[in-house]
């Protein structure tokens, strides 16, 4: 058994455009897309692109559903919009059930 | 190794095109994605579709599936030695060990899915003496944890056990487990998603290793439920105390608390205790909120009785007023 222990990556700590790449699997053209429909938004000016760590979760799945589904760019915005929406509507689910007795 | 039977997997013929097998496996994500559905079954069926498809989409490893032959579902077999010989590319392993501390385990073997995916089928198109033409990053290992409520608010060690395939020196696989232990920072909620970056698989030729995720999941808590960093209870009152309010003592995940019951409390209510739900990251702490309910004792002595029905026979509260309006009705309380 390894003594060590990992400690999770910095996620205060925004990411590179190449992290960003490498770690999700998406491709330039699909990222500079989805800046452009407004789903991920970077800091700093275009050749100096850098994300929150929150969007490499975004292009990841951005990332999945490309491969699995075979949507482009705007199909990928889409999705995860609604995606994120019904995380929102989901979590706001789970706090009115919580506000009703237990059966 | 146990055969699977991957045209089965994905409902489609052994003879079925390309876009056939295309189609079969989006037909099937819609239904099992994780982005879709997001039950443990639903998770499970899509591992198993995925892998046929990974097998099935790519020409080579399709090739080589089919030349395992007909087997049923299940069945132990062993690639013949002419498959080993003809699809079987060596030195394209994940370099494992680099990483030190792998306990090898004899007893769990590898899957197909292990065997296709470590086979190195690009390889072959890179030449085969070029060892250093082919990169590839490292896979990245997605694993899941279930801590406490008591451990997302303090913080705590979770040891996670990562079954990797490796290639030993004899050129054989074995699935590996790994045992790395991970330090999950406090304040951590259900769902979330850690990244330890460069702790996943190492990457073959010059490509980078991959990452390590952890999806952190609460255990469901027998008092409280959260909502990202807040915290509900439910807690039961008499009808007495909704009446007449009065301090009551509170369970909170420091310690017991004191709550104000204000006269005439109405069921449902919630009362909000600032900070004392799960501790954020960084500073501050969600909420406690307590939803008070008033229960009805289950039984009543003759005394008990005698003086609630006193008390009926003397109040004049008539909560049903608004009921009693005519036909007209559709009044609402909100």
């Amino acid at each position: 058994m390894a003594e060590e222990i990992l400690l999770i990556t910095d996620d205060d700590q925004p990411i590179g455009l190449d992290e960003l790449l490498d770690a999700s699997g998406l491709v330039h053209d699909d990222v500079i897309e989805l800046v452009a429909i407004g789903v991920f938004q970077p800091l700093g000016t275009t050749s100096t692109w850098t994300f929150q760590a929150r969007t490499l979760h975004q292009a990841r799945r951005a990332a999945r559903l490309r491969d699995d589904f075979g949507l482009n760019a705007p199909g990928m915005a889409l999705a995860l919009t609604y995606l994120e929406r019904m995380e929102v509507l989901e979590s706001r689910l789970r706090e009115l059930e919580s506000l009703l007795p237990r059966p | 190794m146990k055969f699977k039977d991957y045209y089965a997997t994905l409902g489609v013929e052994r003879e079925a095109s390309n876009d056939e097998i295309k189609k079969a496996f989006r037909k099937l994500a819609r239904k099992y994605h994780p982005d879709v559905a997001k039950d443990q079954e639903s998770d499970h069926k899509f591992k198993e579709i995925n892998e046929a498809y990974q097998t099935l989409s790519d020409q080579e490893k399709r090739e080589a599936y089919d030349q395992l032959g007909r087997h049923s579902p299940g069945e132990e077999f062993r690639p013949s030695p002419e498959w080993d010989s003809r699809f079987w590319q060596d030195g394209v392993s994940q370099g494992g060990g680099s990483q030190g501390g792998g306990v090898p385990t004899g007893a769990q073997t590898i899957d197909l899915a292990d065997l296709f995916e470590q086979m190195g089928f690009r390889s072959v198109h890179q030449g085969r003496s070029g060892e250093a033409a082919f990169s590839r990053r490292g896979q990245d290992y997605e694993v899941a944890t279930t801590i406490s409520h008591e451990d997302a608010a303090r913080g705590s060690e979770v040891a996670l056990d990562l079954g990797v395939p490796e290639m030993g020196r004899d050129g054989t696989l074995h699935r590996v487990s790994k045992t790395v232990r991970l330090r999950v920072p406090k304040g951590v909620i259900d769902g979330e998603r850690l990244r330890v970056a460069g702790r996943g698989a190492a990457g073959i030729g010059k490509g980078p290793a991959g990452d390590l995720y952890l999806t952190i999941r609460l255990q469901p808590h027998r008092l409280f439920k959260a909502v990202g960093h807040d915290l509900y209870l439910e807690v039961p009152i008499t009808p007495s105390e909704a009446v007449l309010g009065g301090d009551i003592e509170v369970p909170s995940l420091d310690g017991r608390l004191t709550l104000n019951v204000k006269p005439g409390t109405r069921g449902g209510q919630t009362l909000r205790l600032v900070g004392k739900g799960l501790p954020k990251r960084k500073q501050g702490s969600g909420n406690l909120y307590c939803v008070l309910q008033i229960v009805t004792p289950p039984a009543l002595s003759d005394r008990e009785r005698e003086l609630y029905q006193e008390l009926g026979e003397l109040s004049t509260f008539q909560p049903r007023l608004h009921l009693q309006d005519g036909p007209k009705g559709g009044q609402s309380n909100g």
